[in-house]
């Protein structure tokens, strides 16, 4: 029950926050140079034209009026129209959002047991010579440039071994593992040594604890302490790390998503901006905050439910 | 296993020496210790940090880091402890010896409900299944005088009181009935009443299971309270060891003499000036002070029937009055609120209700210049020496930094300035260029009163500033306030749970209790003749030496002097 209440409390907090991403994403549009009605009616429109259009719009009228409009309409889920492709921004978000939202879940689970077994290595064989061998490795991975990786994978997987298509996204469950499988390496081989640097960092820390050499002195055994009282203490700065970078992904994949022709919403935002589609790239920045703080909630129940000390 | 013969000792450490590999080279921090335990013995060892008490005790469980290198002997039951493997070392700890610490909400995993850390042992040692492990937890928790247990086995360690962690932490140690036990510097976290508590159950296990103690303790009260046997430690070699009883009485080496000295019960102390400054205006006078806490800021609340305090009251109704060059003693448990009427008065927090006067002003009306006055008029100095210091700064840069910032001499004189403070807090010269680390406590310390002076504050707030202190650089400390306050006139108010302190530095005191003062007046006649029960509550947990007849003599002289 307590817990609830928390959760509701927690849920409540969050709609000043909504509010204040509505009001920056309004006002993201507001500041821009240049005028969305010449935008939409083109260089060579009338003044005629370009006067009903801001009528139609509401363009004309002050814009504290065209803010309370803007949160009328986002009540009802209407996040305007695309110009480009003449659909209303949430259907366009909701038809783009499948491959990214496959693609981070790929990566995630590619990275979580990846990271959790290279840090556990290292911190056990701390520097000793598996612990160098990561450490170089984890130098490599994050410091290769993300475009360069992704254009050598599917050079090699994709061209010259045709193991793994390299562009798509295929239909089907099996075809989108198959399609996504090189974007989601990609993106993994730069985040897992971030993600086990973080680890590796936390179980050193926690192995000189003194609750670990109060559970020692007690007799137990030394893969019990560290899997019973080591690795749980040391997951949690882990996990907020990884909470971050879900959210990062979520928006920011865009240059994987531009090698490998995925069709999510990094691309989606990209040739979005190159277009002008200013509506698009409004609703798409609104969708990107509301998803890091969703991310951040889960990231903050996760803890609670780790780490008795944590309330919501 | 045969039953070994009574009269053979439990534990025989023999030429015990621990180096530990640096970079620059081996440190010695074991030379040469040798003594011995009989079963059921209670022995004490008494030392300064960094005397190698702790190293000893590890090294007889195995748990040295890595770096240690272990000479000598140590038998346990007949068996040589020094060429165990780490399979030998498992069997053996926990079931024939275990250990306690010093801070046990360190020590307790915080992620771990209580009783499945007291299960653990249970389970790997005596192959015990879950919900046995869990009776056998229940009953553990009340052996060690828990209540309700069958509620605090589902506990995490940080809903538990200081006390109550370091008596779950002894429960996880006898869980399964090993014949050692290991207590390094038990009390020394927590209050004097807790401390009697803990001592008593100490001494309770030993009788009912025959239960053989170490007691490590830099505190020689502490000791003398339950031990037969005391060694004496110092840079990690042995200097005396005897009964406990002779060894007080007739200590030998000098190092036992200091460390008997330094005993705050024992310092002599300058003729109390009693009530003839309580005329003339006070310095900072506190009217019906309270102080509360809100809880979190809740939208909805669906916890409705459930108890949850919305308003903690840290002070209650607190009302007192502190003359110019008097010392004042605030006493009382954690939690009582003596630290919080030091930062009320500090301005570090505002009150929710009274008020506190500085010179006849109200110190929570101040503004702009008034403020940054009466800022420089106030200064504290904290428990935790290290922890006050910016780790980066220079002795030096920490003693110039108020001088620059309140330009309280020229940028020439500072350096000059920097030396004079150091001088003050007796603080080698040599030193002002190292940084915290590089300083052993008492030396930090003594950087941060000479900060504190640096201002030349008319009241000083000193928050037990000697309770995370060796008895030895205990005593320099409070002679050092002494001679401050003879030397500049300086108001004290002294905050520290320990009556001992407060009776050798103050003039008069407060008891706290609760956010309330339960009792006040001049020291002596507080201390000897206690009116409120709280305050002989404080005042019998006091762990005392037996003292010689000569030194009993002495202390009682001087603290029963007529005011």
């Amino acid at each position: 029950m307590q817990t609830l209440s928390l959760l509701v409390n927690r849920l409540l907090q969050l709609l000043p926050v909504l509010l204040g991403i509505a009001i920056v994403t309004f006002l993201l549009l507001k500041l821009t140079p240049g005028d969305p009605a010449r935008l939409l009616v083109g260089d060579r429109a009338s003044e005629e034209t370009l006067a009903a259009v801001r009528q139609e719009y509401g363009l004309n009228r002050p814009w504290p009026v065209q803010l309370g409009t803007y949160f009328g309409k986002l009540a009802q889920g209407d996040l305007g129209e695309s110009i480009r492709f003449r659909k209303p921004v949430s259907g366009l978000i909701l038809q783009f959002l499948p491959p990214t939202i496959f693609l981070v879940l790929y990566v995630v689970s590619l990275t979580v047991p990846t990271t959790l077994l290279l840090a556990i290595a290292a911190a056990r064989n701390h520097g000793g010579w598996a612990d160098q061998a990561i450490r170089v490795f984890g130098v490599c991975g994050f410091t290769l440039p993300v475009f360069w990786v992704a254009i050598m994978l599917s050079r090699l997987f994709g061209v010259e071994l045709g193991w793994f298509p390299v562009s798509g996204y295929g239909t089907g469950f099996l075809e989108h593992l198959h399609h996504l499988f090189l974007p989601a390496l990609t993106t993994s081989i730069w985040l897992v040594p971030v993600m086990v640097q973080s680890l590796r960092a936390a179980l050193l820390e926690k192995s000189e604890a003194d609750f670990v050499t109060a559970a020692r002195s007690k007799g137990l055994p030394e893969r019990g302490v560290f899997w019973r009282h080591i690795l749980p203490n040391a997951l949690l700065p882990t996990l907020h790390l990884l909470g971050v970078m879900v959210a990062y992904l979520i928006g920011g994949t865009i240059i994987v998503e531009a090698v490998y022709a995925v069709p999510g919403l990094g691309r989606l935002m990209v040739s979005s901006i190159l277009s002008r589609d200013y509506s698009v790239v409004q609703g798409l920045t609104l969708f990107f905050a509301l998803a890091t703080v969703l991310v951040t909630l889960l990231v903050d129940i996760a803890t609670t439910l780790i780490d008795p000390r944590v309330r919501l | 296993m045969s039953a070994p013969d009574r009269a053979a000792p439990l534990l025989e450490v023999e030429g015990l020496t621990v180096d530990f590999e640096t970079r620059a080279g081996p440190v010695s921090a074991v030379r040469g210790v040798s003594f011995s335990l009989a079963p059921g013995e209670i022995l004490g060892i008494v030392g300064e940090s960094g005397s190698g008490k702790s190293v000893t005790c590890r090294a007889i469980l195995g748990l040295l880091p890595r770096t240690a290198r272990v000479g000598g002997s140590i038998r346990f039951d007949g068996r040589e402890l020094t060429h165990f493997s780490e399979a030998d070392w498992e069997h053996m700890r926990g079931r024939q010896g275990a250990m306690i610490f010093q801070n046990p909400a360190s020590h307790l995993d915080p992620l771990m409900r209580i009783g499945a850390q007291i299960g653990e042992s249970l389970r790997h040692h005596m192959d015990r299944s879950g919900p046995e492990a869990r009776r056998d937890a229940i009953h553990l928790l009340s052996s060690v005088g828990i209540a309700q247990p069958e509620l605090r086995v589902d506990s995490f360690p940080h809903e538990l009181s200081g006390g109550m962690k370091q008596r779950a932490l002894i429960a996880g140690a006898i869980a399964c009935r090993p014949r050692l036990l290991l207590a390094d510097e038990p009390t020394t976290a927590l209050d004097v009443t807790v401390q009697a508590r803990i001592l008593e159950l100490l001494r309770a296990l030993n009788r009912q299971h025959e239960l053989a103690i170490i007691l490590i303790s830099h505190d020689l009260g502490v000791i003398a309270e339950i031990c037969q046997r005391v060694l004496v430690m110092r840079d990690g070699a042995l200097v005396e060891q005897g009964r406990t009883r002779d060894l007080v009485a007739t200590p030998k080496h000098p190092y036992t003499q200091l460390l008997i000295a330094s005993q705050p019960g024992l310092r002599l102390r300058r003729p109390r000036r009693t009530g003839a400054h309580a005329a003339g205006q006070p310095l900072i006078e506190v009217q019906d002070l309270s102080v509360s806490f809100r809880a979190p800021f809740r939208w909805i609340d669906l916890t409705k029937g459930q108890v949850r305090a919305p308003r903690i009251r840290a002070l209650d109704g607190v009302t007192f009055a502190l003359h110019p060059g008097e010392t004042l003693g605030v006493v009382g448990e954690s939690g009582s609120g003596k630290s919080t009427v030091a930062r009320a008065i500090a301005r570090l927090l505002s009150p929710s209700a009274g008020r506190v006067l500085f010179d006849g002003a109200d110190v929570h009306q101040l503004t702009g210049q008034d403020l940054l006055r009466f800022r420089r008029s106030v200064q504290m100095v904290f428990q935790s020496p290290y922890d006050s210091l910016n780790p980066r700064l220079t002795v030096r840069q920490t003693l110039a930094e108020p001088l620059r910032r309140h330009r309280l001499a020229p940028p020439r004189k500072i350096d000059e300035r920097v030396a004079e403070l150091a001088s003050m807090v007796e603080l080698p010269q040599d030193l002002l260029d190292r940084t915290p680390r590089q300083l052993s406590g008492g030396q930090c310390q003594r950087v941060g009163i000479a900060r504190a002076l640096a201002m030349q504050p008319r009241l000083l707030i000193a928050d037990e500033v000697t309770s995370s202190l060796d008895v030895t650089t205990q005593a320099q400390i409070l002679s050092l306030l002494e001679r401050l306050r003879a030397e500049a006139g300086l108001t004290m108010l002294y905050i520290s749970h320990d009556l001992a302190v407060v009776r050798a530095l103050c003039d008069r005191v407060l008891v706290f209790q609760a956010g309330r003062i339960v009792e006040s007046g001049l020291v002596d006649e507080v201390l000897a003749r206690p009116q409120n029960s709280y305050t002989q509550t404080l005042l019998r947990a006091v762990p005392r030496l037996a003292l010689a007849p000569q030194a009993q003599f002495q202390a009682e002289g001087t603290a029963h002097a007529p005011g």
